[in-house]
């Protein structure tokens, strides 16, 4: 059986499906993840977080980890939450700016 | 270059010490308004009076200070990366304290003689103590230092000066060992609990909360170190004269250092809000901006008192009491409230929901349209029942004390049906 191979795009869409509670928007459209690479054996998620000492610091790390894992469960997920370089606005996309009617 | 955040040392006490503090500060709201309502033929005249004190005490304490302490222990942990440092302290101390609230409010209430004041001064300095101790235990580990950690830090020692000058004076009151004015160490007492206390703890967090929920970025904060710096000195020096004779000029001298502080405070976070992506104010940043604004007012007023002879004002010293507490104090914690509760409400009930089932967004915790009705009876009931006493018109008064007292009830409903979510 062939197995279809994981691509970057397929993670960026799962990652979709976290969404921040207290603004609404997906993580992915707020410019939250930095980076996400993939090897043979595991997944690993650099991101970061709108400012630190966030009060969902740990919960969506735990989030991000769930769902990718549960997308992906092949696969070791590994989550790294980072603050440099700290996070702007204009790192979100047309969307979320739409939506936040910016 | 990227560098990895360890997420591991990262931890609040449980939800439910924190909810404890969360839902007392709740109650006592309402029975503060209730109290208001059925007594506001008694909120007239001179300040130092038993019914006021109580009135004071079940705000500033039963209210204000409480959820201060269950905020703190939920904040300080997220804010400076740090783990609390006791969760069974900051149990033990709910109970302690809500002890002494309770005597200490009766005993104001109705001077009781079987009671003495010391008992419930000795319980509340007790937890003033145990507080301290646990904040500073757990910010003696904190990595990287910000803002509001110093400010946190300045609102714990002027806890402690606080609680001193309470104790001090109840010790008196109830046998006098030393010849004092007493309205002088009440307003050291005051000045202290509601600038170096509750106003350095609203000032430190504001600059982490305010941002973060209105999603605010590109400014700089030097305007909030200097306002530090000089509050403190204007507070330190009112501490210092306080204890001499003919101090009128120093008084000055440091009334106005802390009124610039106050001013320098409100451009940053004018800033703050001017910097905000999210344009649109939601119900908990509007109470927050209002609390701002009647900030601004008080501090004009304050800083009057300097320079002017209100004597001829009937009940102006009560009147800026009420719209520094429930004015700004208090729409600024019902804003901030509205934040925080749906929040830890969420995380406690859905956070290991996320991705397993369908979740519900923080706004669909609570009725907003209610909430912005609660904004509205809080503000005509401020601005009626603060006339009606300028004026000594005490129909106005009750009115506006009956507008108070349904939006605590709005808020009270709205924070039960939260917590029933």
């Amino acid at each position: 059986m062939v197995t279809k191979e994981i691509t970057k795009e397929d993670v960026i869409e799962t990652l979709k499906s976290v969404i921040d509670p207290e603004i609404g928007l997906n993580i992915v459209d707020l410019g939250l993840v930095y980076d996400v690479q993939i090897s043979e054996e595991m997944i690993l998620i650099i991101m970061t977080l709108t400012t630190p000492g966030c009060p969902m610091h740990g919960s969506i790390v735990d989030w991000v980890q769930r769902i990718v894992s549960m997308s992906f469960p092949n696969k070791l997920i590994d989550v790294q939450l980072v603050w440099e370089p700290r996070w702007t606005p204009d790192k979100m996309s047309e969307e979320a700016r739409r939506q936040l009617g910016i | 270059m990227i560098q990895p955040v360890s997420v591991a040392g990262i931890y609040s006490p449980p939800f439910r010490i924190v909810s404890k503090y969360f839902i007392a500060s709740i109650f006592s709201f309402v029975i503060l308004n209730f109290m208001l309502l059925f007594n506001y033929h008694s909120i007239t005249g001179h300040h130092f009076q038993p019914k006021i004190l109580s009135i004071n005490h079940i705000a500033t304490l039963g209210f204000i200070t409480m959820i201060i302490f269950g905020a703190m222990f939920q904040l300080v942990p997220v804010v400076l990366e740090v783990k609390l440092f006791s969760s069974f302290l900051a149990e033990i101390q709910f109970w302690i304290y809500s002890t002494g609230v309770i005597l200490l409010v009766y005993k104001f209430w109705n001077f009781d003689s079987s009671l003495s004041f010391l008992f419930p001064a000795l319980l509340l300095s007790l937890v003033m103590i145990i507080f301290s101790i646990n904040i500073i235990l757990s910010m003696i580990r904190v990595k990287s230092w910000n803002i509001t950690g110093t400010y946190i830090a300045s609102a714990i020692f002027w806890l402690l000066i606080t609680a001193l000058a309470g104790y001090f004076l109840s010790k008196n009151l109830d046998k006098p060992f030393i010849r004092i004015n007493h309205l002088q160490y009440l307003n050291l007492h005051a000045i202290t609990a509601y600038i170096g206390w509750v106003g350095m703890i609203i000032m430190g967090v504001s600059f982490k909360l305010i941002p973060m929920f209105t999603l605010s970025h590109g400014y700089k904060m030097t305007l909030a170190k200097i306002s530090l710096v000089i509050i403190n000195a204007g507070l330190l020096g009112a501490n210092w004269i306080m204890h001499y004779p003919e101090t009128g000029f120093y008084t000055k001298i440091f009334g106005s250092l802390i009124f610039i502080g106050f001013v320098l405070y409100l451009i940053q976070i004018f800033i703050i809000f001017k910097k905000r992506i999210r344009k649109k104010l939601d119900i908990g940043l509007k109470f927050s901006a209002i609390a701002f604004v009647l900030m601004g007012i008080v501090s004009v007023l304050n800083y009057s008192f300097l320079f002017f002879d209100y004597e001829s004002i009937a009940n102006l010293t009560i009147v800026y009491g009420m719209l520094v507490t429930l004015g700004t104090f208090g729409m600024l914690i019902v804003g901030q409230m509205y934040k925080i509760v749906p929040f830890l409400v969420w995380y406690h009930k859905y956070g290991s929901k996320v991705g397993l089932e369908k979740v519900p967004m923080l706004k669909d915790m609570f009725n907003e349209k209610l909430a912005e009705g609660q904004l509205v009876l809080m503000l005509i009931g401020i601005i009626l029942s603060s006339t009606g006493l300028l004026t000594k018109f005490y129909l106005l008064v009750l009115i506006g004390f009956l507008f108070l007292f349904l939006s605590s009830l709005i808020f009270a409903f709205n924070m039960f049906t939260i917590y029933r979510n």
